[in-house]
């Protein structure tokens, strides 16, 4: 009689005796799962609309202004068509809706269903959780500040619009690089850190965007209505991170709100900007009572 | 094991000194509300430092071994915990990639652990559109879908009917016992420790006021014996009288009569006695103790505090 094969497929419940990835897989692990969780996905319709309207008014210009550039002659384009920086004019809503719905979304719900606790009863610690939780927040707004740019170099490049070799074409990849991840880094911080005071999305939301609306109407008062110095403008939280990303692309003096400021200056206030926002939300969080 | 674990928050001292050891199998964690089982379990999990004593879990100091270590607990949090809008499966499998697993075997895993629960059909419903039962079973899930080394459950029947009491009770027996994962059940309700567990350790006041194997708690009153005679026949208190004449040291307790085991001749002593009196024996046996009189023996203080006795 000939042997017969068989194969349990379904064991059930049983001892695992593989290997355990360490803290770093779970850190990749909650990163994982909060973009998805920030992107919609596996969730209901409903909760994939807003990422997916931002996604759309980042990409689509570039999309529709590289299909002109391929349809139309390249004289009667040359200056129809926005340079790198002037880019951001056309993606500042669909940067600011990601911004004030991103972190609310990583942060608020763990504290509000009170997930915190099942995370922190894992090797995450509150320190590797902050840091799934920013890489998130930072993967998701560098998905929206530095791809839509990337997407109009290949684009711009492909129809012989700049930059030109091959040296430029990496220069131009560095610069937007660099340009898109400073702002990423800028906004995450400045996102999670109001997210961290509230366990409310909504109430995150609309802090996020009053602080911003704020901090320019405050700014641009004193500024334009009081005379003092144009550098108060830095303390505008919707343009310093803005500034800097011009700066770093090589955009013209123009283009500039501040072109008396050295690059140096409007660097550092960013910089400062972000570590405040990023110590703001570590201290939060080590003095939160999770558990007892 | 602990020795001597202290800790306190601000001006509250939850833990006193504790020194307990937690051996294999299902141990219940007894005590009243604010007696300080949470402030234990999140100990063992290494999330506060302690402010005295010290302790080791799987073999090593938690607070130190942290992350590590913990990759090897499970937890089940007294409260909700769980976000409505995510899918059971994905929660589970989630929670068992966070502890280490591959994210293959966390899906294959995560289906498993759902199925042991009695959730297996109800796995891709998003967890907000389940009843608190479902819920607390998905608590369950996420903590054992790892298989870790010990599983720590903080008042894991909270919010339940009775129905779904008895079901969650009969489901950590089933973990401790078919599953072979060692357990650690808070509660302060004294029939369900009694009922799933194999070992108990009394917290009150911050204080590990007794702890041991039940069989063996039980078997503490086992020196008497108890000797229930039919009503009517024989005053008790005639047949007390008679073993008292014949050196046997007996007493009334209420319609029984508790006497003391001194020697195995005690037997012989009643068997007599009874026989002698023409006392109807209605049941001769010896001595064992309920949870209710391992806990009130420990001097501790419980009913005053929420405790729930054996008779609620």
């Amino acid at each position: 009689m000939r042997p017969v094969e068989a194969r349990i497929f379904d064991e059930g419940y049983r001892r695992y005796d593989g290997t355990r990835r360490g803290e770093a897989a779970a850190v990749r692990s909650l990163w994982a799962h909060t973009v998805q969780r920030i992107m919609g996905l596996r969730r209901s319709a409903r909760h994939k609309v807003l990422p997916f309207v931002s996604v759309v008014i980042a990409y689509l210009p570039a999309v529709a202004f590289i299909g002109i550039l391929s349809l139309l002659p390249a004289d009667r384009t040359r200056d129809f068509v926005p340079s790198y920086p002037q880019y951001y004019g056309f993606i500042s809503a669909a940067i600011l809706l990601f911004v004030v719905f991103s972190a609310p979304e990583a942060l608020c719900p763990d504290r509000r269903y009170r997930s915190l606790s099942l995370y922190l009863a894992s090797p995450l610690t509150r320190d590797t959780y902050l840091l799934a939780k920013a890489a998130a927040v930072g993967t998701v707004l560098t998905f929206v500040t530095t791809g839509p740019q990337l997407l109009l170099l290949v684009g711009y490049v492909l129809e012989n619009h700049g930059p030109h070799g091959p040296q430029g074409v990496l220069l131009m990849f560095v610069r937007i690089l660099g340009a898109g991840l400073t702002m990423a880094a800028f906004y995450t911080a400045f996102s999670l850190a109001l997210s961290s005071l509230t366990d409310r999305r909504g109430l995150a939301t609309g802090a996020s965007l009053i602080v911003l609306a704020g901090s320019q109407a405050v700014t641009g008062a004193l500024v334009f209505g009081f005379g003092l110095p144009s550098a108060l403008l830095l303390f505008n939280l919707n343009l310093a991170p803005y500034e800097l990303a011009v700066r770093i692309l090589g955009g013209h003096r123009r283009l500039l709100m501040l072109p008396s400021t050295s690059t140096a200056v409007v660097a550092l206030v960013c910089l400062i900007w972000t570590v405040v926002g990023a110590i703001a939300v570590w201290a939060r969080y080590q003095r939160l009572q999770v558990t007892r | 094991m602990a020795e001597g674990v202290s800790k306190r928050w601000g001006s509250t001292q939850a833990l006193m000194s504790a020194t307990f050891t937690i051996g294999p199998g299902i141990t219940g964690l007894l005590g009243a509300n604010g007696a300080g089982k949470t402030t234990l379990l999140t100990l063992i999990l290494g999330l506060h430092k302690p402010d005295g004593g010290s302790m080791a879990v799987l073999g090593v100091d938690p607070f130190r071994a942290g992350a590590a270590m913990r990759a090897r607990i499970g937890y089940a949090p007294e409260h909700d915990a769980l976000p409505p809008d995510v899918v059971a499966q994905d929660l589970v499998r989630h929670m068992a990639e966070i502890h280490g697993l591959p994210h293959r075997v966390a899906t294959a895993r995560a289906s498993d652990a759902l199925y042991e629960v009695g959730l297996g059909e109800e796995r891709f419903r998003p967890i907000g559109t389940m009843s608190t039962g479902q819920r607390q079973r998905v608590k369950l899930a996420q903590a054992i879908v790892h298989d870790p080394a010990l599983v720590l459950l903080d008042e894991p029947t909270n919010g339940l009917d009775p129905m779904q009491r008895d079901e969650m009770l009969g489901l950590i027996r089933h973990v401790g016992a078919d599953l072979g994962l060692d357990v650690v059940l808070s509660s302060h309700l004294l029939d369900e420790v009694e009922r799933v567990s194999d070992s108990v350790v009394i917290i009150d006041a911050g204080r590990a006021v007794a702890g041991g194997r039940l069989d063996d708690l039980r078997r503490m009153g086992e020196d008497e014996l108890v000797v229930e005679l039919d009503i009517g026949a024989v005053e008790p208190g005639d047949v007390v009288a008679r073993l008292a004449a014949a050196g046997v040291a007996a007493m009334m307790d209420g319609p029984r009569i508790i006497v003391a085991l001194e020697a195995p001749s005690v037997y012989d002593a009643v068997r007599d006695v009874l026989a002698e009196s023409g006392a109807g024996l209605r049941s001769l046996r010896r001595r064992t103790r309920s949870l209710e009189d391992v806990f009130l023996a420990s001097g501790a203080s419980g009913y005053a505090d929420g405790l729930v006795p054996l008779t609620s």
